[in-house]
């Protein structure tokens, strides 16, 4: 498997040699994921009681980071598998991005649940005395499901790289890399065979991917929406939180391009045309995240079933900022920056596309305390502080873990394999000779 | 390039102003409920019960670890004891026989409770007259009718005054509260009677509690009496019929169906995707041996 040369070097940056930059972000990031590893000591050792959550608020940011990730993940799931699947154009340079923000959040989201676990030592149970009747089974199934769909498909996109990377002549890299990228490329050499082989795979996987994002991030909003909660026992939870999830998704993508492009140099690869094009499907997304929304809370409030009221006067009152950042200013701000062409800059529509990814984080927040500051029965022999949630310093630290974690992994992935898929953007060039 | 920002700018201040309700709990001076009751358990243990909340979102919270003062106000005002809360708001003083208990001239004792309060929560404090009550329960099978025979009399002095024309409300204990099986309305001679129902499930012998009581009575507080009996009919607790259902231990078939046939269909796929790495694999195996 040959390629561009001009292309392998500007593709693969850090493959070859660690910049100090790199060295200094990844300890930045290092240090961050310390703070939280300390955190979590200190929660194992003294128990949840270091937490804000207590009998009434027994979900915190731990289950908001978790949905956050996961859906992060889906998004990352749905879009790649619906540029592979339709076979985009402009896909080629940030599919390979869309696939790790799938995997790598796939892998954090989980920790966040056993964060939030009392009891992390009957954690088996779930495996050896499940009910298929429960949806946290059916979300345990999911998810281990949708991590091993995701490494699948995110392999399958590696093979051809890896094959490239192996016969790269060039490549200045250790002997343990290149004999890694020996093994992982399975000795695929391109024949026409092999090619049809893997690219069936990945249309099949594709296909399955973008199932399973759907089904999975479902199941997830089902948890809140077969619950008899305030605000959460809602028919439309499904639909609603696959939309949302996108919307994360696609501002995360934007976020990361915009950062890749920049650090990488990969002005020529990632162009104004991919973050227009990104920031529309955003805009797109953002319409229909608000027409949910609207829809929901709506229903909510013309129904005026007494504890809906009250959530909506609590969302209104005491989360009022919150509830306008995540509902307003979270869907509409990005949704103009991007429709008129005027404000069309790259620094624009990855500012635009940092609102949406914090709203949605809001948006989570004010799905999850609120409720459950308003159940339906009060709570007999509460007291105060078990009431109001507010988070600790711990779980603000492994919150700035998590993040640390998945900025890391993409810094350590972009050190074996590329963040741009060469095989894709070689295939890209071929189809504009031909042209 | 002056756009951008500007709109970074406005966003940070968002970022700012939306941390602010994360990060911050409003804390007000509390304005606490305090409520003071009386307690004659069956074996004639006397209590005083404070209980010490407040009112927040429509759920009555508990005020832990406050001391609370008890007092007697018939002859003066003379402490009887402080108790601190528990985790429930509750401080409660045993009033024993140690304890001198001055009546007024009514006959009444009188209680009262207090609360100092301190820099987050108001003071409160509340009263409450109390006359002493007995109450008796003899349990009798008059010609196969089980009967509940009731008397309650005030002592005074040296003899006993009738309590007439008051309700007394008879109770047996069921798995989550009291099951009201009657109220008796006592005469002038303070007895009354009452047929107890003959179909009520006991344990597996028959047994049950019966409780009769005064409930927060303006004058005599709650007086209790509870007697134990087996008057009631045997039961054979006998586990329901295995089905299947959201709530049992079997999952209803379509759930299981569904679930089965989505697993197989992704994970038959997965499966394809496999087949064709290994496929991968042998081809240039294959090329190898050549």
């Amino acid at each position: 498997m040959q390629a561009d040369k001009k292309l392998l070097k500007d593709l693969t940056p850090e493959i070859e040699s660690t910049s100090t930059t790199w060295y200094i972000t990844f300890s930045v990031f290092l240090g961050f994921f310390l703070l939280g590893i300390y955190g979590l000591i200190q929660q194992i050792d003294k128990g949840h009681i270091v937490t804000g959550m207590r009998d009434n608020v027994v979900w915190g940011f731990y289950i908001v980071n978790f949905i956050f990730f996961m859906g992060l993940s889906y998004s990352g799931a749905l879009i790649s598998g619906v540029l592979h699947l339709f076979n985009t154009g402009w896909r080629k340079p940030v599919i390979r991005m869309a696939e790790l923000i799938t995997v790598i959040s796939l892998i954090i989201g989980p920790f966040f649940i056993f964060f939030c676990i009392g009891r992390l030592d009957r954690l088996y149970f779930l495996f050896i005395h499940p009910r298929i009747q429960s949806p946290i089974t059916w979300d345990v199934i999911a998810i281990i499901t949708d991590l091993f769909g995701c490494f699948i498909y995110l392999y399958l996109s590696f093979v051809e790289d890896f094959a490239i990377l192996r016969d790269y002549e060039g490549l200045q890299v250790s002997p343990w890399k290149r004999k890694l990228y020996k093994i992982l490329s399975l000795g695929y050499d391109g024949s026409p065979r092999q090619k049809k082989l893997l690219s069936n795979a990945k249309t099949i996987m594709s296909v399955m991917i973008i199932a399973i994002a759907i089904i999975v991030y479902s199941v997830l909003a089902w948890i809140f929406g077969v619950t008899l909660q305030p605000g959460w026992h809602s028919t439309i939870f499904g639909p609603y939180f696959v939309i949302a999830a996108v919307f994360s998704g696609t501002g995360l993508l934007i976020i990361l391009m915009w950062i890749f492009r920049r650090i990488y140099h990969l002005e020529e690869y990632i162009t104004k045309r991919h973050f227009v094009n990104v920031g529309v499907l955003l805009t797109v997304i953002a319409a229909f995240y608000g027409y949910f929304t609207f829809s929901d809370y709506l229903t909510k409030w013309y129904g005026s079933i007494k504890m809906d009221s009250i959530l909506i006067d609590k969302l209104f009152n005491e989360y009022y900022l919150l509830f306008i950042f995540a509902n307003y200013i979270g869907i509409l701000l990005p949704a103009i920056i991007i429709a008129f062409p005027k404000f069309r800059t790259i620094p624009n529509i990855t500012v635009a596309a940092a609102i949406a990814v914090l709203a949605l984080w809001v948006n989570r927040y004010i799905i999850v305390i609120p409720t459950l500051e308003t159940p339906f029965l009060p709570v007999q022999d509460t007291r105060a502080e078990w009431i109001k949630y507010s988070p600790t310093w711990i779980e603000w630290s492994l919150t700035l873990a998590g993040v640390s974690v998945f900025v890391m992994l993409f810094m350590l992935i972009s050190k074996i394999a590329p963040i741009v898929s060469i095989s894709e953007m070689q295939e890209q060039d071929t189809e504009e000779i031909l042209k | 390039m002056k756009n951008g920002s500007s709109i970074f700018y406005t966003a940070l201040l968002f970022l700012l102003l939306v941390s602010y309700p994360i990060l911050s709990q409003e804390e007000n001076e509390i304005s606490p409920y305090i409520q003071l009751q009386y307690f004659k358990n069956t074996d004639e243990s006397r209590f005083l019960k404070t209980t010490l909340t407040y009112s927040l979102n429509r759920m009555e919270i508990p005020i832990p670890g406050m001391e609370i003062s008890f007092f007697s106000e018939a002859d003066g005002k003379e402490l009887l004891g402080t108790v601190f809360t528990d985790y429930k708001g509750v401080a409660s003083l045993e009033l024993t026989k140690n304890i001198r208990l001055p009546i007024n001239e009514d006959g009444l004792w009188e209680f009262s409770t207090e609360f100092n309060g301190n820099d987050t929560i108001e003071a409160a404090n509340s009263e409450l007259s109390i006359k002493d009550v007995r109450l008796e329960m003899s349990l009798q099978e008059v010609d196969s009718i089980k009967t509940i025979s009731l008397k309650a009399v005030t002592p005074q002095n040296t003899s006993d005054i009738p309590v007439s024309e008051e309700v007394v409300m008879i109770y047996v204990p069921r798995m989550f509260s009291l099951l009201p099986v009657g109220e008796a309305a006592l005469d002038e001679g303070g007895t009354a009677s009452l047929e107890f129902p003959s179909d009520l499930p006991g344990d597996s012998e028959g047994n049950l509690t019966i409780i009769t009581k005064f409930e927060e009575h303006p004058d005599f507080g709650n007086v209790e009496k509870k007697v134990e009996i087996k008057w009631g009919v045997p039961s054979a607790n006998q586990a329901p019929v295995a089905h299947r259902a959201l709530w049992t231990k079997t999952a209803p078939r379509w759930m299981i169906i569904t679930l089965s046939v989505l697993l197989a269909g992704v994970w038959g796929h997965y499966l394809f995707a496999i087949i064709s790495l290994i496929l991968i694999k042998r081809e240039s195996k294959k090329k190898a041996k050549l």
